[in-house]
């Protein structure tokens, strides 16, 4: 069988069905049995104007990354598709709106900047669209209808799709886009002389399990349903905000309690104090949220009180690029804050990983009795991909608190100095187990204490958990050495160790030896990991999206030598061509 | 503020990029667009029947010279058809509804296959080789073919026949000696033809006349005026080229076969320039307008045409008589030669 593999971006203004076609496109091909990555880019404002991309890549084999260039650019609206000719691969095909109702002004129309050697299909969408509906609404669905006949996709199946998106409208509905959709399709058959080679004519993929098509932030949801957790306050911000939206529904059906806030700040106090209370809680948040919290983060190291902080990030500083993604938070998130403040970072490397690290999260923090933040970022939260369904986590992870025994409780020491570093931890209410708990250095008892050797030896203590966080969090994925020593080691971390992983494997097929890591765990770090494989790489590459170079920054004091970088902040997630690139220079 | 022109050549072959570079080296500041309703860079039109073949790559049938565009700033619109022209505001209007306002435009748009009258009613039988798209179209098709019919004759049918002699493919060709156009087929030269052909495997029919074609299935049946009948895979038309000017009539501008245009390619309408297969030039010693189709008149139209409007006047004149072979005989032409990679941009 021939392998597939596609990237579709449709282009629209907000308000046209740009996103809702591209989800329709994404399902429809999970359905088919392909693997697939979406990934939508929106402007801030809600509707009327601006410009949205729903990226979508789609493949008969495993994907890592989003795709960079674009091999169809549906064009709902010329204005917008210009810009976005640049995405599109040379040779690659352009689907735009050849009747549109009123004529384009020079440099207007998105056909007129089409480069030289794209292949371009002029379908009428606007008029199909009245024609089917009595209005220009459907003309998302024409075009879906116009690449479903171009590329000899199932047009039955599709129409089911539809249907199925649509199912909870009236019938009006459902019929005037189910029209658009065949107006489109028959038209485009009877039309257009196709002139490229793409076909899914006799690609039958394997039926395969049923598939979970969902993206980061919403198993993020489900992940923390199934880990148990009670108690969610927050203070909605982009791109975190569908995390407290869905719970806001979820959470009290599963006895759990949500809290919106007045700001960040009041939000992780809440946490905390849930934590303290012996309930698993989290918030979502993003950079200026992020940065709200940071006295909190403190305390509840500090108070050794279990808290879990997802941080979703996006361009920044401040208020940033608030629907681009980035990975700029690293530093704030693994070395922020004040005083010797030891947490635990996971920043999941694929949506996927979202799920793990999260149940992961609420686990350690209840066990380590400590700050667990979790680094998702735009691209992360908002990419939808088709994955497996999420086996639910065992009973271990569901109650991780380590109690204090009888004895324990006698002369209870709620700070108690253990071999592991974690104390037994009282629930407030249990029998015998009242003690102080306050941001203040403090002794076994809680009582405060500043001498110098009790803020040593709780300092340590501190310290010391995390060497056995180390063994409980998953080990660093590390690709396959051919020999003894790789020519180049790439470095990666969260979302950029998709196209990390892809670029490696194409850079082998380019006759690079080249090998991978990547840890979802970034605090504590497996640094004993990272020497070794470093130290079989004659080069190491760290690409980030960022400007300074945080992680490589941070890699560097690890393995002691000098990487090669690759830093973006264009807004987009990592892609493998750039860094495939950057290894053919190196 | 600083006023530039904005010269929109239609048509990307030998007489729009050759007009394009000459406007390009002697004003660096005006903006220069080329549309075409092709999807394809400047490519070699007279290696079309070798490309179909498969005796040339696509590489080889491209003139070179593609980074030109980039370098020079010219704006090229592949893919974009020209519907209509409104003079009187200087814009050009794009099928796909833009709208283009020009300074200066040139007509450049070539020419197209010649239907016969009498074979409207089989246009959908017939295949014609003017364009790359068209090619595409068949050439898998004459690949697998075994048997074809021709009619008509002209240089480029002839150059296809021979070609697929060579290919020894099965082909019939009954002459139209009015295909020749626009030079008269004597009986002498036909004699020499036919023989020619014959001798390279084509059987050649002469003083008949097509009274039907009929669709079958995946192949055509030809039945003529004489009683000849044969079942083919494909039928070929070649009489000869007609100018492409549908999207220039109704606008204004005078047009007979193609636009009309004085020794310095100027149309009747101020502004508008036309030159190559699509110009009618006067001449004035015979008083008339005549049709100059070939390669090396469409590049010296271009080039004379540019200097006109730029400013340097310049007449139109006929490119050298050239002798070339048809099948034995020995034509003189101005307007065809055998092209080679000589007219690089
Ligand atoms: C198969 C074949 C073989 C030939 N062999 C020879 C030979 O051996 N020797 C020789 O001297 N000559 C030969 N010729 C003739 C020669 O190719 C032409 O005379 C020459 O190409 C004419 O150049 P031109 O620039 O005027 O037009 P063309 O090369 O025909 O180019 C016309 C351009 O105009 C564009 N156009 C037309 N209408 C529109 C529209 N409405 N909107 C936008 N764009 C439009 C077309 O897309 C094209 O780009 C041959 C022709 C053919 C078809």
């Amino acid at each position: 069988m021939k392998d597939i593999d596609l990237v579709i971006e449709i282009c629209g203004s907000a308000g046209e069905g740009t996103i809702s076609a591209g989800e329709i496109l994404s399902r429809f091909m999970s359905g088919q049995g392909f693997e697939i990555m979406s990934f939508d880019s929106y402007p801030a404002e809600i509707r009327g104007f601006g410009k949205c991309v729903a990226h979508t890549r789609l493949s008969s084999n495993c994907i890592y990354s989003p795709g960079k260039l674009v091999d169809v650019l549906i064009s709902l609206n010329d204005g917008h598709s210009i810009s976005q000719l640049s995405t599109l691969k040379k040779g690659g095909i352009l689907v735009y709106d050849s009747a549109p109702l009123k004529p384009h002004g020079e440099d207007k129309s998105v056909l007129g900047w089409a480069e030289p050697g794209t292949v371009t299909y002029g379908v009428p969408l606007t008029m199909l669209a009245n024609r089917a509906a009595g209005n220009s609404r459907g003309r998302n669905m024409v075009a879906l209808g116009a690449v479903v006949a171009l590329f000899h996709m199932d047009g039955q199946s599709f129409t089911q799709s539809i249907q199925a998106r649509y199912a909870k409208k009236k019938q009006v509905i459902i019929d005037a886009n189910v029209n658009s959709f065949l107006e489109g399709f028959n038209w485009t058959k009877k039309h257009i002389e196709k002139t490229d080679s793409i076909s899914f004519d006799g690609v039958i993929m394997p039926a395969g399990r049923e598939k979970l098509i969902i993206n980061g932030n919403q198993l993020v949801v489900r992940a923390a349903l199934d880990a148990n957790l009670k108690f969610y306050a927050g203070y909605p911000i982009t791109p975190a905000t569908k995390i407290m939206e869905i719970l806001s529904k979820e959470l009290p059906k599963n006895g759990g309690t949500l809290l919106q806030t007045e700001d960040e700040i009041a939000a992780i106090g809440a946490v905390i104090g849930a934590g303290f209370g012996g309930v698993r809680a989290m918030t979502a948040t993003s950079g200026p949220g992020f940065a709200l919290m940071t006295e909190f983060t403190g305390l509840s190291v500090m108070a050794e009180v279990p808290a879990v902080i997802i941080n979703s990030q996006r361009g920044g500083p401040s208020t940033g690029i608030p629907t681009k993604t980035e990975q700029s938070d690293f530093n704030a998130a693994v070395l922020g804050g004040t005083g010797d403040c030891p947490r635990i970072v996971l920043a999941p490397i694929d949506t996927f990983s979202c799920y793990q690290a999260t149940v992961l999260g609420l686990y350690l923090a209840e066990k380590y009795q400590t700050l667990v933040v979790i680094l998702l970022d735009f691209f992360l939260s908002n990419s939808i991909r088709n994955i497996d369904i999420p086996v639910k986590p065992s009973q271990v992870f569901l109650d991780s608190n380590i109690a204090p025994t009888k004895a324990e409780l006698e002369n209870y020491q709620r700070y108690k100095v253990t071999p592991n570093g974690i104390s037994p931890r009282a629930i407030p209410g249990t029998p015998g187990g009242i003690f102080f708990s306050t941001g203040l250095e403090h002794d076994e008892f809680g009582k405060p204490d500043y001498s110098d050797k009790g803020h040593l030896k709780m300092t340590q203590k501190r310290f010391d958990k995390h060497s056995f966080v180390l063994e409980e969090a998953p080990a660093p994925q590390i690709s396959d050495f051919t020999g003894d020593m790789a020519d180049i080691g790439v470095i990666s971390w969260g979302s950029s160790a998709g196209a990390a992983q892809e670029a490696v494997m194409l850079a082998r097929k380019d006759g690079i030896d080249a090998v991978s890591f990547s840890s979802m765990i970034l605090s504590p770090f497996p640094e004993k990991a990272l020497v070794a494989f470093a130290d079989k790489c004659k080069k190491i590459l760290v690409p980030e999206l960022n400007y300074s170079g945080q992680f490589a920054n941070f890699a560097v004091h690890i393995i002691k030598r000098p990487v090669e970088r690759l830093n973006y902040i264009t807004g987009r997630p990592m892609a493998s061509e750039d860094i495939l690139e950057k290894m053919r220079q190196m | 503020m600083p006023h530039y022109d904005h010269y929109v050549i239609i048509g990307n072959g030998p007489a729009g990029n050759h007009t394009a570079a000459i406007l390009r080296e002697n004003d660096g500041d005006a903006k220069i667009t080329i549309i075409s309703d092709e999807n394809i860079f400047f490519y070699y039109k007279p290696k079309l029947t070798e490309y179909i073949a498969g005796g040339l790559t696509k590489a080889e049938l491209m003139v070179p010279g593609l980074s030109f565009y980039r370098e020079k700033k010219i704006r090229l619109r592949l893919g974009q058809k020209v519907d209509k022209i409104d003079p009187e505001r200087k814009i050009v209007f794009l099928n796909h509804m833009e709208k283009i306002y020009y300074t200066k435009l040139v007509i450049a748009s070539g020419s197209g296959a010649r239907v016969l009258p009498s074979m409207r009613s089989y246009a959908d039988c017939l295949k014609h080789i003017t364009t790359y798209n068209q090619v595409m179209e068949y050439k898998e098709q004459i690949q697998t073919a075994g048997e074809f019919f021709i009619f008509g004759g002209d240089l480029v049918g002839f150059k296809f026949i021979k070609m697929l002699c060579k290919m020894h493919k099965q082909v019939t060709l009954l002459i139209y000696p009015n295909a020749f156009w626009p030079f008269n087929l004597t009986e002498k030269m036909q004699e020499i033809i036919v023989k020619n052909l014959s001798r390279q495997g084509a059987d050649v029919l002469v003083n008949d006349d097509i009274s039907q074609i009929i669709k079958k299935e995946d192949t055509y049946i030809v039945k003529t005026v004489k009683g000849v009948e044969q079942q083919v895979d494909l039928v070929f038309s070649f009489n000869g080229l007609i100018p492409s000017v549908e999207f220039a009539k109704g606008c204004g501008l005078d047009i007979d076969h193609g636009i009309l245009v004085n020794e310095t390619m100027q149309t009747n309408v101020p502004d508008i320039y036309a030159c190559g297969s699509c110009a009618q030039i006067y001449n004035p010693k015979i008083n008339s307008y005549t049709t100059s189709i070939g390669w090396a008149n469409a590049v010296v139209q271009g080039k004379v045409t540019a200097m006109n409007l730029l400013g340097t006047h310049r007449v139109i004149e006929s490119v050298d008589y050239k002798y070339f072979d048809l099948e034995g005989v020995e034509i003189k032409t101005t307007w065809w030669e055998d092209i080679e990679e000589s007219s690089f941009i």
